[in-house]
């Protein structure tokens, strides 16, 4: 990476999120990038899998074919948009047709109900618009968080974005899930303070994280211990979305807290209790949520299962002492 | 023109019962032509990842296979979860998931197992992925098949009498259980975007009450009708509902609002509950009885017929569609009618540009025949 020009690196970022309290310490900047190399069946950011922009559909926000109709004639793919007899006259959107419309095809739908999800922005920009709330990150010692997807999927805008940052004396952290590529990873993580990295299903079978998630965990866990052994000055946070059924027991915690423990540079273990908060976008993007029938784990089952890491992080004998 | 040699039958994704009938329906029409058919395994798979198959992905349909099938099945070459070969997973150089365009690969492998036509047995999102290997070149035609009948272009697609008739048989034995107990029994039966399936069999049934998506129920307009139903002498009511009704006037709905915490936790994060959702199985069921609870004196409970409703053995009506429109797909293939829909207009089997058949439902109009017997009969519709 060249000094005099890596802010002009571009990448495609999803969504740029201001006054965030959930993606590490104080209060945050998160940047959401596109594409990721994991399927987790119950993603609640399903829009940001895909690497490329793609057709973000909102039917609430639409006229009606009678006030506008822009969509159901040249330049739009032919099908792509329709309106049903006996219904509102809004359109409907027939994804499988609807796919290939661009960004300047969704520009000219006037009320924004066509849209997209993603665009490409320089390292340059993002860290614009990052900066803007500077001196609340030094009020609150706060940061910059580069979120997903899978952020590491693009390791040097990723590490362009974070090295503006730290120059400018920014906080700076990543969420990750860790199946890339070794170097990547470690092209990034030199402009990092904290990396929160998911640990998601520590099943002994692997066919199980495969299951559920698409691939093995096998490389993920690898690049988690190399980048404890590589970078001790970094601090890391392990995480893991709880779903009852799927990893919401004791042995899985367990499991994660035997990987972790080792080290001194894990200094927590997060449980990020399930929710289907994201379950709307799923028809904003025309897809289908296979995890309709899970729910969220009890507040019980929550409690309990973050006792066991209190206590393997000797916050519970504090306490008492 | 290419005289025809060789044909291919590929199934979409999604169960139904009885598709070996319309396998041999096409089966003995080409063999009649001198034609050889085969089977794509796993809708699309067995030619976009033939070396994971035997016979590269595809099963012999020769008359002694034919000869052995069971009619009632649907068993003879599988079917695969998702059939989009626009959108396949895959795992790239990097060992990372990736969705790729395999189109050219399974027209490629079409081309190179000298298949010269597809029949392809589909719904839903089917029709569309069909229509893009069309205007790729693939030479095919399409055959109806789904149990909520909802295909805008022919009045029968195969599978709904199918449906239709484990609907009667279990709203009979619900209907039984609610005279019974004296309740109220609410049951959910498929029907997203047309409500066939709830008032024809409702109907068949003697429901009390019909609900179907295409008229929102007025919850309060329908408790009021159940109240003046239920009497000493018939202290029971059965109201049957299809899946993708909606409903307006529910009791105690307050509006939710986005806590900040939802709104961290992703950047564009929605209610569970909106107009978009896709509400899973057994919703209306749920949503309808809890509100009518609130209204009625009467204890009303939900019941679900949901994915029982897919499985079974065919009826003789389907047996017989699948077979003629098998059969009569096979002599659209012969007439060069690629890129058409066989659509069924009693008592004939005709074809239709697929174009016409996509983006459209078929859904019941308020002057609907069946509409007008419903209201012949006392059930209520909420029209």
């Amino acid at each position: 990476m060249e000094a005099q020009n890596y802010l002009d690196i571009k990448g495609r970022v999803l969504n740029i999120q201001r006054y965030c309290g959930e993606d590490g310490p104080g209060t945050r900047t998160t940047v959401f990038l596109k594409g990721c190399s994991y399927r987790c069946k119950w993603c609640s950011n399903p829009e940001s899998i895909k690497p490329q922009p793609e057709l973000d559909f909102n039917r609430k926000a639409c006229k009606g074919a009678a006030a506008c109709g822009i969509c159901l004639k040249d330049p739009f793919p032919q099908g792509a948009f329709y309106v049903l007899d006996g219904d509102d006259d809004k359109v409907h959107a027939n994804w499988d047709l609807a796919n290939s419309c661009t960004e300047e095809l969704a520009e000219l739908c006037p009320t924004g109900a066509i849209g997209m999800f993603g665009k490409e922005m320089t390292a340059g920009e993002v860290l614009k618009e990052v900066l803007k709330d500077e001196s609340m990150y030094r009020n609150t010692g706060g940061g910059v968080t580069i979120s997903g997807g899978e952020c590491l999927l693009q390791p040097d805008f990723t590490a362009a974005i974070l090295r503006g940052a730290q120059e400018s004396g920014i906080h700076t952290a990543i969420e990750t899930a860790g199946n890339v590529p070794w170097e990547f990873m470690e092209k990034v993580l030199k402009y990092v303070d904290l990396m929160q990295h998911d640990n998601k299903l520590m099943n002994p079978d692997p066919e199980r994280h495969k299951k559920w998630i698409g691939v093995t965990n096998k490389r993920s866990l690898e690049n988690f211990k190399k980048a404890y052994e590589t970078f001790p000055d970094v601090e890391f946070i392990a995480r893991t979305p709880l779903i009852p059924g799927i990893n919401a027991d004791e042995g899985h915690i367990r499991a994660v807290l035997d990987f972790i423990k080792p080290y001194k540079n894990v200094i927590d273990y997060e449980l990020l209790p399930y929710h289907r908060y994201g379950l709307g976008k799923y028809a904003y993007l025309g897809k289908v949520y296979e995890l309709q029938d899970y729910q969220s784990p009890s507040p019980e089952l929550l409690e309990h299962l973050r006792s066991i890491i209190d206590e393997a992080f000797g916050r519970k004998a504090e306490a008492k002492a | 023109m290419k005289t025809i040699k060789k044909i291919a039958i590929a199934i979409g994704a999604g169960y139904t019962p009885g598709i070996n009938s319309i396998i041999m329906g096409a089966a003995i029409s080409a063999h009649k032509a001198g034609w050889e058919v085969v089977g794509i395994r796993d809708g699309f798979e067995g030619l976009l990842f033939p070396e994971k198959y035997p016979n590269k992905g595809l099963i012999d349909l020769g008359p002694e296979v034919i000869g052995k099938l069971n009619p009632m099945s649907s068993d003879a070459m599988g079917t695969a979860a998702s059939m989009d070969p626009f959108n396949v997973r895959t795992i790239n150089e990097l060992e990372m998931i990736e969705e790729v365009d395999m189109s050219d690969t399974l027209l490629e492998n079409i081309k190179k197992e000298n298949i010269d036509g597809v029949i392809a047995i589909m719904m839903g999102r089917g029709l569309s992925i069909l229509h893009k290997l069309n205007a790729k070149g693939l030479k095919s035609v399409c055959i109806p098949r789904t149990v909520e009948n909802d295909m805008a272009a022919t009045p029968v697609a195969f599978g709904f009498n199918t449906a239709l008739s484990f609907c009667v048989e279990m709203l009979d034995r619900a209907k039984q259980a609610a005279v019974s107990a004296k309740k109220i029994g609410v049951v959910e039966v498929p029907g997203s975007q047309a409500g066939w399936l709830a008032l024809q069999s409702g109907i068949a049934v003697l429901a009390d009450a019909v609900i179907s998506p295409e008229f929102p129920c007025d919850v309060n307009d329908l408790a009021q009708n159940l109240k003046s139903r239920i009497t000493p002498d018939k202290p029971h009511a059965l109201v049957v509902v299809a899946e993708g009704s909606s409903f307006v006037n529910l009791p105690g709905r307050t509006e939710d609002t986005l806590s900040d915490l939802r709104k961290a936790l992703s950047p564009s994060a929605t209610e569970e509950d909106s107009e978009f959702t896709i509400n899973k199985s057994g919703q209306a069921a749920k949503t309808l009885s809890y509100a009518l609870q609130q209204l009625l004196a009467d204890e009303v409970y939900p019941l679900v017929l949901g994915p029982w409703v897919r499985g079974g053995n065919t009826t003789a009506v389907d047996r017989q569609l699948g077979l003629a429109y098998g059969a009569a797909s096979a002599k659209a293939l012969e007439q060069n009618k690629f890129g058409t829909m066989a659509t069924f207009v009693p008592p004939h089997i005709d074809f239709v540009p697929l174009i016409d058949a996509l983006n459209k439902v078929r859904r019941v109009e308020n002057d609907n025949g069946f509409i007008k017997v419903a209201h012949a009969l006392g059930i209520y519709t909420g029209v």
